[in-house]
């Protein structure tokens, strides 16, 4: 076999594997991009989503003890309620946009394991002005004390 | 009169660069002295006007001159004074005009330095040097200027985001900014070497420097922007694997891959193709790296604003990859090899194999990148792939780098011999296999993370072994062992520089292997004076304060960590109210270890505080990664210090 | 290699830039507002003249609502002279702007308006739940209500001339 051939064929077969680690690598860990509508039609258990909608005002619940965050995100026409486990992120609250990351439970409810924030410079969010801050320090001093 | 100021040297610094680059460039093609001396006079002219504009630009900001738009946004009134620096490179115009800067300052570098050492290239050089300068120039004039007049003047600005205001932030863009623009050079190099037809070892040698120079920078903006992302972000990792760490991540995997390559041009003059179309392909990369980061096609945390700027970066982009391939093509017949490889069992070979492995490597980090844009395209669906996907691919190519870093500096050029490789690798092996074993029985069950340290054992014991015995022959001649030692690495700087910058790597993987295999964590909700434990930490919830700093409050909690061998440490993470943000910033507390680190962040917490949530995390071996980012400094110094004629 | 193959190289490279230019038809930043298409919320507020003003009562109107901050620079302050403008050049074709001023002060709000010499409503959302109602997450945003109710339209960020008579005009046509 000349050595050109050589090389071809350990070129191939490199390739070969390369690509046979992508295809497996992406399989197993395709994320797919839903909305609360899409996820309600067809539901599939185990695999991998990313839901995005707004969450729905007055269904945040949030248990210090337990660790449990239950809230809704809809899209205006479905809703989904969604279960995670863990101190909700910052950039995270009612009537705002979230997306989260998790699968679809047999118990009928979006199991979340990673809630995503988005950091955007255009926007400009809503603020207490200082006012909201100044009671939180002065409770807190109080409770210091 | 700031704003108009800092325009109009804009706009006369592009027309400086069109023409220089142009005058350049017909000087190359037709050698006329007189062009080429007005060409080096306008890229001298670009590089004090473009300095000038971001010298105002930061005057602006350190006054509050918020009738800059870009100052408004970035900055207010209660912006602490060394953030208000910082602040310029902040966001989009501001980071353009400092990449432009630093390539205009590299573009005077290279005037003074290759002007008598490459007078072939360096016509060429120059002219591609003007010619990326007058895009961003272009850029800087048209589709995000950074002097546009806000009217009316607002009594305040907005600020700069919190998550900027941090150490990392000041030194990750500058480093990371050096690094890209700084592959600029030898790209330029490589575009005048097909131009000239000299497509040899020549540019290659002149380049040499340069590329590791460059390739250093984008390592520590990497080490530094993981380092930024571990302490301030608070999720207790470096790397995610996201869009924009993957755009800076690309160029380092072909820029190493090219530093390696060249060496077997010129010890074999083998593959004059390939290093061409590698430092093509490298610089190509830290283009589409800002392409990406700009141009929102892509989503990510660290998304910026889009607008027209994506557009003129795929431009460019697609001109420099078309153009740069084009002219390869031309030089087709030149580019043959002068050298074979003549076994596969050879240093060339491993050479090839490190090449093929990183540029796979980088092939997959892209694919994975792009692949959202790729699944929408062809099948209509978004599909994105995480963190699992990069980490199964790549883990076992980068075990494989490893593998050939041991065995690369060792092996014989052309043909290794039997005699050459028992001679070399029979030790290191044995040692590494007992080290594998050793783990096993110190209780590593995971086959991944022993692999990956016997690995490392296996590497360090050629180093060591190339050492010993070079350090031997010397002291046979009489030579005490720190002379001999001292000797070795001055004398053949270039090799032992490699060496140490391996075993930085080799450091920085013991890191990330720890990390991966053995950090664990916990979330928990406290009561004053309840106790957490993780791994033989105690932590007591003590309560919370609050202060007010100059331009945000902060909530801060009190814990008391023991953990049955050194004294109570008090840790307090806290979390930051900017007024411009909707949400609070998590202020991550840590205590570095070389074993270990602990890292506390607060979440949730009650407003009387009397309980608080926290994620903790035991993080380990982390600290090794920073300790490998300092022996490759170490390395690199070594590697680029001038040779030295005679025996030290 | 012969004379034409060699070609290929560059060629090659073209599938790729393609693919990235395609990313460009796509926006993935664009969380969509699930309300639009969606009847707007009812909101009853009374502006900084001691007018009320409400959303029913402006019903077979378009409505702009935009809703900022005195402290939201740059954005604000651009956006405020294209918002009076276009309500002085349309209010007379059946258009009503209303401003909801969100978590600030009364006087820092009314210096906003002396400043930009705004005309059009404006009502401070004393309570915060407008801002909820219509999922604001940030200053400025803008919404473009039809004659029927619905929300048609949200912009995010500083409204241009541009987007706010091309909006206006299509929901006039329908």
């Amino acid at each position: 076999m000349t050595r050109h051939r050589k090389f071809l064929i350990g070129g191939a077969v490199i390739a070969a594997a390369l690509g046979y680690m992508i295809y497996a690598g992406v399989t197993q860990s395709a994320v797919y991009f839903v909305t609360p509508s899409e996820i309600q039609a067809a539901p599939v258990a185990g695999k991998s989503y990313r839901l995005g909608g707004l969450v729905a005002p007055g269904s945040l619940k949030w248990d210090p003890r337990t660790l449990d965050l239950t809230f809704t995100l809809t899209d205006g026409k479905a809703s989904v309620p969604v279960r995670h486990k863990g101190a909700p992120p910052d950039l995270f609250g009612e009537g705002r946009g979230a997306v989260v990351e998790g699968n679809w439970s047999p118990d009928g409810h979006f199991k979340a394991t990673l809630i995503l924030a988005k950091h955007s410079e255009e926007y400009k969010a809503p603020h207490d002005a200082g006012t909201g801050y100044r009671e939180l320090m002065k409770s807190l001093r109080k409770a210091g004390s | 009169m700031i704003p108009e100021l800092g325009q109009a040297a804009l706009v006369v610094a592009l027309a400086l660069a069109l023409y220089g680059a142009f005058a350049a460039g017909i000087s190359g093609a037709r050698g006329t002295a007189t062009l080429l001396q007005s060409a080096q006079h306008a890229a001298v002219g670009v590089f004090a006007l473009l300095g000038g504009a971001f010298v105002l630009l930061t005057y602006a900001f350190l006054t509050f001159d918020f009738s800059v738009r870009y100052v408004a946004s970035n900055t207010n009134l209660g912006t602490p004074f060394y953030y208000r620096i910082t602040a310029v490179w902040g966001a989009l115009e501001g980071s353009i005009i400092l990449w432009g800067t630093m390539l205009a300052a590299y573009t005077v570098v290279v005037i003074l330095t290759q002007r008598e050492r490459a007078r072939e290239f360096y016509p060429w050089v120059l002219a591609v040097m003007l010619g990326v300068l007058s895009f961003f120039l272009l850029v800087m004039t048209v589709a995000a200027p950074p002097f546009q007049r806000l009217s009316p003047v607002p009594p305040d600005g907005r600020g700069l985001n919190p998550l900027l205001e941090d150490t990392g932030m000041i030194t990750h863009p500058v480093a990371l900014y050096l690094g890209f623009t700084g592959f600029t050079v030898p790209f330029a190099f490589a575009i005048a070497a097909l131009a000239t037809g000299r497509v040899g070892e020549a540019w290659i040698t002149l380049t040499r420097r340069w590329t590791i120079i460059a390739w250093y920078f984008l390592s520590l903006g990497l080490l530094i922007g993981g380092w930024w992302s571990y302490h301030v972000l608070g999720w207790g990792g470096y790397w995610a694997w996201d869009p924009v760490e993957n755009a800076a991540f690309m160029p380092w995997l072909t820029g190493t891959a090219l530093l390696h390559s060249v060496m077997i041009q010129e010890r074999r003059r083998m593959l004059k193709l390939w290093n061409l179309a590698l430092v093509i392909l490298t610089f190509s990369l830290t283009l589409f790296g800002t392409f990406l980061t700009r141009s929102g096609i892509i989503a990510s945390v660290h998304a910026f604003t889009q607008g027209a700027i994506g557009a003129f970066f795929l431009g460019f982009l697609a001109l420099v990859v078309l153009g740069s391939l084009a002219l390869l093509a031309w030089r087709w017949d030149a580019l043959r090899s002068a050298g074979q490889l003549d076994s596969v069992v050879s240093r060339e070979s491993v050479f090839l194999l490190n090449n093929v492995m990183l540029v796979a490597a980088a092939f997959t980090v892209f694919f994975g990148t792009v692949f959202p844009l790729l699944s929408e395209a062809v099948r209509g669906v978004k599909v994105s792939v995480g963190a699992p996907f990069f980490n199964q691919v790549n883990v076992p190519l980068f075990l494989s780098l490893i593998f050939l870093m041991g065995v690369g500096p060792l092996i014989a050029w052309r043909r290794a011999s039997r005699e050459n490789l028992r001679r070399n690798f029979v030790g290191p092996i044995l040692v590494g296999v007992a080290a594998a074993a050793l783990f096993w029985v110190l209780g590593v069950r995971s086959a991944l993370a022993a692999l990956s340290l016997a690995l490392t054992v296996f590497v360090t014991a050629t180093i060591v072994l190339d050492l010993a015995r070079a350090t031997r022959a010397r002291l046979r001649a009489g030579e005490s062992v720190p002379r001999a030692v001292g000797g070795l690495l001055v004398r053949h700087n270039r090799r032992y520089g490699g060496f140490i910058v391996h075993l930085g790597i080799l450091v920085i993987a013991l890191g990330v292997t720890g990390s991966q295999a053995w950090s664990v964590q916990t979330e928990t909700t406290l009561r004053q004076g309840e106790v957490a434990q993780l791994a033989g930490y105690r932590i007591r919830f003590d309560g919370l304060a609050g202060n007010e700093a100059s331009n945000h409050f902060r909530v801060v909690g009190s814990f008391t960590v023991t953990n049955g061998r050194a004294t109570p440490a008090v840790m307090r993470p806290a979390k930051k109210f900017y007024p411009q943000e909707s949400s609070p910033i998590a202020g991550v507390d840590y205590h570095l270890g070389l074993r270990e680190d602990l890292y506390i962040v607060l979440g949730d917490f009650a407003r009387d505080g009397s309980h608080a949530t926290i994620k903790v995390q035991v993080n380990r071996l982390v600290s090794w990664i920073w300790i490998g980012g300092l022996i490759l400094t170490l390395g690199t110094v070594l590697a680029i210090l001038p040779e030295r004629r005679r025996p030290a | 290699m012969t004379r034409l193959w060699r070609w290929l190289i560059p060629l090659s490279a073209l599938p790729v830039l393609v693919l990235l230019g395609y990313g460009f038809r796509l926006n993935p930043r664009d969380v969509p507002s699930p309300l639009v298409d969606r009847p707007a919320t009812a909101f009853a507020l009374t502006t900084f003249e001691g007018q009320p003003v409400s959303l029913e009562s402006l019903r077979g109107k378009v409505v702009v609502v935009n809703f900022w901050a005195s402290w939201c620079t740059p954005a604000c302050y651009e956006e405020a002279p294209v918002l009076e403008r276009g309500w002085r050049a349309w209010r007379d074709r059946g258009v009503t702007v209303v401003g909801v001023d969100i978590q600030d002060t009364a006087e820092a709000a009314q210096r906003f308006i002396r400043q930009f010499d705004l005309t059009f409503p404006n009502a401070r959302d004393t309570s915060g739940r407008v801002s909820i109602d219509y999922g604001v997450y940030g200053v400025p945003e803008t919404f473009f209500i039809d004659r029927q109710g619905r929300i048609r339209y949200k912009h995010v960020g500083a409204v241009t001339d541009d987007v706010f008579r091309a909006t206006v005009s299509r929901l006039l046509a329908d």
